[in-house]
């Protein structure tokens, strides 16, 4: 299966991959609607977008009781809107934090690779995020573990 | 001969257990299924009763998908005996069922408090699909409706209730809301947020009857004055639908004792969902949860094991989640234990409050508050549960934690959550789309 792989060392936060997302999912220039999420690192002098893995267990999916996530054909657990009901057991089950709910539509949404051509990884300018056939890893834990570590050394936290 | 599968209870247990048979299973077996009600999904019923929803939408399978699984059904029968040593069970109709191996997933029913007039006309339970259409028939624009109870339950129909132009007044007997979901703060927190909302709330109120007069319902408390209304919801707990199992030698204590592969004290009976006393994932003790993830969970493990598989289930994890008005409640895990380590923030500016427990520098519980649709509020609620339910290692995030516990993300990526994550699974492979299970030929 493609799936987007992460390259954070290459995101310099431009959040181009945010506003192409909420535009290709919701018609509308909004990054609060986006599914993909640029985080700082490192008191934002770095940057890293993060979504859905597309997980093997789909903990959303599993979870819902209507049936109404399912897996399209690009491989992507995808929301329903017509079966969702709105009850958001999906955003609480998926461990990752990637499932979110639109309180305007009273429905759940996420990533579903826009059908296979996922505009992130058109937009980004740096190829920070590309659409390739491999197996999904943690693209962002070792990234993050040394920058945050720095962070939290440099005294914002107590370090131990 | 085909292996014959006895299915008791048609819920989300029961439901989830015969899909993962037809996914699973390597040649065709018999399933059979016993159950009081047609397939449905009681956690919708919310949607239905605020007409959000029409009421074919909660149903879970209909009877062509049943027929499509091959299950062959009895549909409106109970269970009424089982005979765990010659693997019979008797139906209400008599009829008797032989099987090879059987799951009991029954589940729960709503209990009333026991109060004079509890059973009166014009007091509702709403757990089934019947009490539903009972309280949907009830409750007019302008009704004054009284929630006996403020638990997970009562909370799960609030917003139905009040989008029906109802009035609505919330008695518990505790001295705060929400006692099994979320601490005090939490609990002022939102009885603060109902109660600007519109929402009438007597905490420490003792019912003593419920009375009828001139066509509406008086009820009278133990030292507090009168209130009158159109509409009572008893929302005051459930009870598991075991009593038909007395005496078959199953061990029961709270609920079924049920080992890591659901299976109960007799090896060829199974029990799974809110009649199952399993493995909880944080205390690792047997617990019932009567919650909806556990009975999915409970069904689909069950189901590949009697389908000849080995799952072995590392145990389930409460996860609550309710809206009222437009404000998320949710809690994780060990939210109440008091021994636990524990760090809380709350804003001052806006509704928003985080606990978060420790044992060592593990999460193993949580509490979050915050508005909905705040898209972070939602992204912590998810990566809250993984810390959880992965239980990695946090290190020095565990302090960063607890001075910014409304700062989840960068602890939760940078202690490598995610490669924890990605290999688990609960029944040792990926999971099926709800449409993709096997048909009958
Ligand atoms: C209004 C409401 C809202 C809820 N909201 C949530 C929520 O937001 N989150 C959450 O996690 N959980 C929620 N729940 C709880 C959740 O619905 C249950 O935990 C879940 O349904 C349990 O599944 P189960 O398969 O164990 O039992 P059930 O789904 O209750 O199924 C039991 C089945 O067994 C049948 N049965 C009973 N006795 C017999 C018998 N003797 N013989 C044959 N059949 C029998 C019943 O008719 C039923 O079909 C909610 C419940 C209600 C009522
Ligand atoms: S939203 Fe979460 S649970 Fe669902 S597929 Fe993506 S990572 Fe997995
Ligand atoms: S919010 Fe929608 S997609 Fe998510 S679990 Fe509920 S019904 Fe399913």
């Amino acid at each position: 299966m493609r799936v987007l792989k992460i390259h954070p060392e290459k995101c310099t936060g431009c959040l181009r991959c945010e506003l192409a997302c909420s535009y290709t999912q919701t018609g509308t220039f909004q990054p609060a609607k986006s599914v993909i999420r640029v985080s700082p690192f490192e008191g934002h002098t770095s940057y890293a977008p993060y979504t859905c893995t597309q997980c093997a267990e789909g903990w959303c999916m599993t979870a819902c009781p209507v049936g109404a996530i399912t897996i399209n054909a690009a491989g992507a657990k995808d929301v329903l809107d017509d079966t969702c009901v709105g009850c958001k057991l999906c955003t609480i089950a998926c461990p990752y934090g990637t499932m979110f709910y639109d309180p305007d539509t009273r429905k759940a949404f996420k990533c579903n690779l826009c059908g296979g051509a996922p505009a992130c990884a058109e937009a980004c300018p740096t190829a920070a995020i590309t659409y390739e056939e491999t197996a999904t890893l943690d693209w962002l834990g070792d990234f993050a573990h040394e920058r945050t570590a720095r962070v939290l050394v440099g005294g914002r936290g107590s370090a131990s | 001969m085909a292996t014959r599968h006895l299915i008791i209870g048609g819920g989300t247990a029961g439901i989830n257990a015969m899909r993962t048979i037809r996914e699973e299973e390597s040649t065709r077996s018999e399933i059979t299924l016993v159950s009081a009600e047609r397939p449905y999904s009681r956690m919708v019923l919310p949607y239905y009763l605020d007409r959000s929803i029409a009421e074919s939408h909660v149903f879970t399978a209909t009877a062509k998908v049943l027929a499509d699984w091959g299950v062959k059904t009895h549909l409106g029968r109970r269970a009424a005996a089982l005979d765990a040593k010659a693997s019979v069970c008797t139906l209400d109709d008599g009829a008797k069922v032989e099987y090879d191996d059987c799951l009991i997933a029954t589940g729960s029913s709503a209990v009333r408090a026991p109060v004079p007039g509890a059973d009166g006309p014009g007091v509702h339970s709403f757990w089934t699909l019947d009490e539903a259409r009972g309280v949907i028939a009830a409750i007019k624009p302008g009704s004054h409706v009284v929630m006996v109870g403020a638990g997970f339950i009562a909370f799960t129909i609030l917003n139905s209730i009040l989008s029906l132009g109802a009035t609505l007044t919330i008695v518990e007997l505790a001295p705060r809301i929400l006692p099994r979901m979320i601490d005090d703060t939490g609990a002022k927190l939102v009885e603060d947020w109902l109660t600007k909302h519109g929402v009438t709330i007597r905490t420490g109120a003792r019912l003593a009857r419920i009375e009828d007069t001139k066509g509406r319902k008086r009820l009278r408390f133990a030292g507090a004055s009168d209130i009158a209304c159109d509409v009572v919801i008893m929302a005051t707990g459930i009870k598991t639908n075991l009593d038909w199992l007395k005496g078959a030698g199953v061990t029961i204590n709270r609920g079924i004792v049920v080992d890591d592969r659901l299976r109960s004290s007799v090896p060829n009976v199974y029990a799974a969902g809110d009649v199952a006393e399993g493995r909880d994932l944080i205390s690792g003790k047997g617990d019932v949860h009567a919650i909806e993830p556990t009975a999915q969970e409970h069904g689909r493990v069950v189901g590949s094991n009697m389908a000849g598989k080995d799952v072995r289930y590392r145990g389930s994890l409460i996860i609550n989640i309710v809206e009222v008005c437009h404000l998320d409640v949710a809690s994780f895990g060990a939210w109440d234990d008091n021994r636990a380590d524990a760090a809380a923030g709350l804003r001052a500016d806006r509704p928003a409050y985080r606990k978060l427990l420790f044992s060592g520098d593990r999460l193993t519980g949580a509490i979050i508050l915050g508005r909905s649709g705040d898209i972070w509020t939602s992204n912590d609620v998810g990566m809250l549960k993984g810390l959880v339910q992965t239980g990695v290692a946090l290190g020095r995030f565990k302090e960063h934690l607890k001075k910014h516990p409304f700062d989840v993300k960068p602890a939760f990526i940078a202690s490598r959550t995610t490669h924890t994550l990605l290999p688990e699974t609960i029944l040792g492979r990926p999971s099926k789309a709800p449409g993709d299970t096997p048909v009958a030929v």
